[in-house]
């Protein structure tokens, strides 16, 4: 019984609760807490996805069986071993393309723009625009376009808004989730749920721009870039740009957050508590 | 991010002598045959004191990393930039803008904004109008109150 309810679970965290929690829009409202329920449903997904056939084996052989049978119980701990690795090689492969992207990339920017001492490389470049490059010797970008566009509280927001990402380390968060998107197969994944998290990350660092300059400096800095930017790109479609705006003009939701955070309790605690329950 | 030592970065060497190349291509016009370590050696050294090795380092690293091509002439090497820096500038712009379909790229760099359409930059405004508007009356329709002047 414990052994189906795990697998259950797993399918209920790794498929459905990226699909529901994708669907809920309220929870961007409080972005922090969004995130929280996110990971936990990920890492509650993996957590019982490994159990399922270390928990079978009680079930199976009687608790006094499992002494008798150590091929039964590799071959249990194989199984979840395999999950592991898949995971661990997913990691490795994105990673590792990750790394290599930014620190070309990094090498460029150096020789391009001379770093200030907190980091910010300014290109030579009409456009405005404004990214980070996180990790080791991390770097936020700007361009000459953005510093003639925006005016200081703006310039403010937006710096505020990158270093809230390096500060963060969001990167890490993004990382996480794409790994796991790499490792289930491609059936189960969600890419709204990809989508969503990056949405989440944007609104948190939004917060920060916010705090640092006001809701109308911060939502007139992605208006002006977005502006500026849209003659080069011609038909690119789905920004997430004005969900962002009006998340601003909605503001937090502090009641929301915790609704998530004990949903992120519950979806790491039951698959937990359910391998324990297996064994006692 | 602080930094506790003086001493001058490799990074920051790189981008000086990257400038002395782009200013000797520049200057030669049409005809560049590109820069010798010793030319790039006393062209910084009439501003700083750099070792002559450490030239070589540079430049030998900025090769490594394609940023710099290099012909042997006689007994020495002739770097050359290779890209004018107006193109190598658009370069490192078209890789943040467009390759933003692929996953990897998105998760390496975070922008401030992903690119929006004609259609979406009506709506943004729109949606700007309702925080202006907000942030002006209150509880002001969005529209009603005059945008605060810039
Ligand atoms: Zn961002």
């Amino acid at each position: 019984m414990l052994p189906l309810a795990l697998a259950g679970l797993a399918v209920a965290l790794v498929w459905v609760a990226p699909r529901v929690l994708a669907r809920r829009t309220s929870l961007r409202r409080s972005p922090r807490a969004a995130l929280a329920a996110w990971q936990a449903a990920s890492l509650g997904g993996v957590l019982a996805a490994v159990s399922v056939t270390p928990a079978a084996l009680p079930a199976v052989l009687g608790r006094e069986g499992v002494a008798d049978h150590p091929g039964l119980v590799a071959l249990a701990l194989l199984v979840s071993a395999a999950v592991i690795a898949r995971l661990l090689v997913s990691g490795h492969l994105v990673g590792t393309r990750i790394r290599s992207a930014r620190a070309e990339h990094r090498a460029l920017v150096d020789v391009l723009g001379a770093r200030d001492d907190h980091g910010v490389v300014v290109l030579e470049h009409p456009t405005p625009t404004a990214y980070c490059i996180p990790g080791r010797g991390s770097r936020v970008v700007l361009t000459r376009g953005v510093l003639d566009a925006l005016p200081d509280d703006q310039l403010a927001a937006v710096l505020a808004h990158e270093r809230a990402h390096l500060r963060a380390r969001h990167d890490l968060l993004l990382e996480f989730f794409t790994v796991l998107d790499r490792s289930v197969p491609p059936m189960l994944r969600s890419p709204a749920a990809l989508a969503e998290v990056r949405l989440l990350v944007e609104a948190l660092a939004d917060r920060a721009a916010v705090r640092r300059s006001g809701a109308v400096a911060t939502a007139r800095a992605m208006v002006a870039i977005a502006e500026g930017r849209a003659p080069e790109l011609g038909m690119s479609a789905g920004t997430s740009a004005p969900v962002r705006l009006r998340l601003i003009a909605a503001g937090p939701h502090s009641a929301l957050s915790v609704v998530a955070y004990a949903l992120a309790v519950l979806a790491v605690a039951t698959p937990v508590g359910l391998l324990g329950l297996a064994w006692l | 991010m602080p930094h506790s030592t003086n001493a001058p970065r490799l990074g920051d060497l790189e981008r000086v002598v990257m400038e002395r190349l782009w200013d000797a291509a520049t200057a030669a016009g049409g005809n560049a045959s590109g820069s010798t370590v010793r030319e790039v050696h006393e062209s910084i050294e009439q501003d700083r004191d750099i070792a002559y090795t450490t030239v070589m380092t540079v430049l030998d690293r900025l090769a490594k990393k394609q940023l710099v091509t290099r012909e042997r002439d006689g007994r020495a090497w002739r770097y050359l930039p290779a890209d004018s820096r107006e193109v190598m500038t658009a370069r490192t712009m078209r890789r943040t803008l467009d390759d933003m379909e692929v996953t990897d790229r998105r998760a390496a760099l975070l922008h401030f904004l992903d690119g929006a359409s004609t259609d979406e930059i009506a709506d943004l405004k729109a949606a700007l109008a309702e925080v202006e508007a907000r942030a002006a009356g209150g509880s002001a329709a969005p529209g009603s109150a005059p945008p605060p002047g810039r």
